[in-house]
């Protein structure tokens, strides 16, 4: 390899020259030539637990297990335990799956076992540490302000940024773990004070709290991979990050983040940075982006229906993409048997999944009256993915619902607004 | 007529192909998912969400493009690309590279040992001029010239 451009510090040299082993070495020469690409003049240590992007390892698309082996062979790990994404579908009780669908996914993640596996040895922090929320509570993977990570997972990384106040890139799967074995990142982008002020500011004049995830999915549209500076939802949310404005931005950010590629926000009043410099967070020549009710009543209209049969009745609804917290589940849990109620009716007429992380689920569990009320009703709880569940052919052909607009966007699930979709899953009709 | 453009050279080799153009963001996991999947002999743009390449061969092509897009998975997807043998000669970025492209790339370099040629910040000039099927030549220095 040339003489990096980078500067290095004596033990990235040492690194680099093969002294701590030579698989180290290869994952020092990549992170090198990673940095040079990102036109970064120097690392800087990560400061906290990563967070990764790929939970499975599907075969032909998923990272190489060969790849995985050599570092664990070589006894490397992650220098602070890790979380990852959720779990492949595979717990087929909580899914209404059909037998073939079962079967496909068995196919699809067969191996699963020995990439749980590896993801042991290399630094993940335990067997459920599987959520894409790994911030909330629950789970704990909360970094505080101004540490620097190297997290992946576009939803996490700009809650990481944006809500937490922490400091990390929009890292591709595998770098992430490369970077958390050496605990180097390149310092670039969201990681330097530059990097983290606003290119836009976007002004929420709406006459009640947006959905969150249409207010996302218009700001992610409209400055794609920029910083906005939000301002106008503290009319609605409260300006300390409370359950309540924690979900709100969590479900606002994943839309950001995966219909543009936001890797962090400030909202005005409410999120560290914003209270710490307000307005000063906006770069000169900024450009603005005013959002009404029309704006997002017509987004909301463009949608289109990419079921196969237009006018099907719905088959299935998943709903925690993200995954949900603690207040959300209970949310559901006490608006689904009043919905049902309100109709006269005793279970749901569709097959409703809601997905959370383990700890939260096992925590929602432990109070039983809402898991009762759910059970009773119907509803499933599961801690996979949805976007994993819906990516195969098998199920992308199922009418599914969801209030999701990430799983509308990479999926053929069609999005409903929480309200509305409670009447759909209840009566089954659209 | 040819035009000469000069970038900066990420992953450099002296190389020649055929340009396909995209105007806007290359969603790496999506256009490549399929042919991953059924370990294609070619790979063809399976992105239904970018109507320029949709369809078309990748493999053997030099890409040009703004940058890449899509979800931080897509970083496990060139390397991949590389050791199926499915993997076009070089991408070329009109703009400066992004995050996901520099990992595919790097790792398709390091892990796999194969380099795909990239050069980026060639600028719009670049990417307005450049069109599907023109004959291009990629020098080490980071200098493409479009015949």
């Amino acid at each position: 390899m040339k003489d990096p451009a980078m500067k290095l510090t004596q033990e990235e040299r040492d690194i680099l020259e093969g002294n701590q082993g030579l698989i180290l070495q290869k994952v020092m020469r990549t992170l090198i030539l990673y940095g040079e690409a990102l036109s970064a003049e120097k690392f800087v240590d990560i400061e906290g637990p990563g967070h990764f992007s790929i939970p499975f390892a599907l075969p032909g698309v998923g990272p190489r297990l060969e790849m995985l082996d050599e570092l664990a062979e070589a006894g490397l790990k992650t220098k602070y335990p890790f979380t990852l994404d959720p779990k492949a579908p595979l717990d087929f009780e909580n899914l209404f799956l059909r037998r073939e669908q079962e079967q496909a996914f068995d196919e699809m993640f067969r191996n699963q076992g020995p990439y749980d596996r590896r993801m042991l040895q290399l630094g993940l922090r335990d067997e459920d540490a599987y959520t894409c929320t790994p911030y909330l509570p629950e789970v704990g993977n909360i970094a505080p302000k101004g540490t620097i990570l190297a997290w992946s997972e576009s939803s996490c990384v700009v809650y990481a940024n944006s809500v937490l106040g922490a400091r990390t890139n929009r890292n591709a799967a595998i770098m992430d773990i490369l970077s958390n074995i050496a605990g180097k990142t390149p310092l670039a982008g969201l990681l330097t004070d530059q990097g983290r002020r606003a290119t836009w500011r976007v002004e929420v004049d709406t006459s009640q709290m947006p959905n969150p995830q249409l207010l996302g999915a218009a700001i992610g549209m409209k400055v794609l991979e920029d910083v906005p500076y939000v301002v106008g939802l503290d009319r609605f949310l409260d300006t300390e990050i409370n359950e309540t404005t924690r979900d709100y931005l969590k479900e606002m950010g994943a839309a950001c983040a995966a219909i543009g590629a936001v890797g962090l926000y400030h909202v005005e009043h409410i999120t560290p940075e914003a209270i710490d410099h307000g307005a000063n967070l906006l770069r000169h020549g900024h450009r603005n982006y005013h959002i009404d009710d029309e704006e997002l009543r017509s987004l909301m209209d463009s949608y289109p229906v990419m079921w196969t049969e237009k006018g099907a009745k719905p088959e299935k609804c998943l709903i925690g993409c993200p995954h949900l917290s603690l207040r959300e589940l209970k949310w559901w849990a006490c608006q689904i048997p009043a919905a049902l109620e309100a109709h006269h009716k005793d279970r749901l007429a569709v097959d409703t999944v809601l997905c959370a992380a383990p700890q939260v689920l096992q925590e929602f569990k432990a109070e039983e009256q809402g898991y009762e009320r759910l059970r009773s009703a119907g509803v499933k709880l599961s801690g996979t993915c949805p976007e994993a569940y819906m990516d195969n052919q098998l199920c992308a052909r199922d009418a599914v619902i969801t209030n999701s607009n990430k799983l509308r966007a990479f999926t053929t699930a069609r999005m409903f607004l929480d309200e509305d979709l409670l009447e759909v899953i209840v009566t089954g009709e659209i | 007529m040819s035009r000469v453009f000069k970038g900066r050279a990420i992953l450099p080799r002296n190389l020649e192909g055929e340009a396909l153009v995209t105007h806007s963001g290359f969603n790496t996991l999506a256009s490549f998912y399929k042919s991953m999947l059924t370990e294609a002999e070619v790979a063809i743009c399976h992105d239904q969400g970018n109507k320029e390449l949709f369809g078309k061969q990748l493999t053997d092509k030099i890409i040009c493009l703004p940058k890449t897009i899509g979800s931080t998975s897509a970083g496990a997807t060139l390397d991949r690309v590389a050791q199926l043998g499915i993997a076009p000669k070089a991408m070329l970025f009109s703009q400066h590279i992004d995050s996901l492209g520099a990992a595919g790339l790097v790792l398709a370099e390091v892990w796999v040992g194969m380099r795909i040629c990239t050069i980026d910040q060639l600028g719009d000039d670049f990417l307005e001029y450049v069109k599907d099927g023109h004959r291009i030549v990629a020098k080490e220095d980071g200098t493409v010239v479009v015949e």
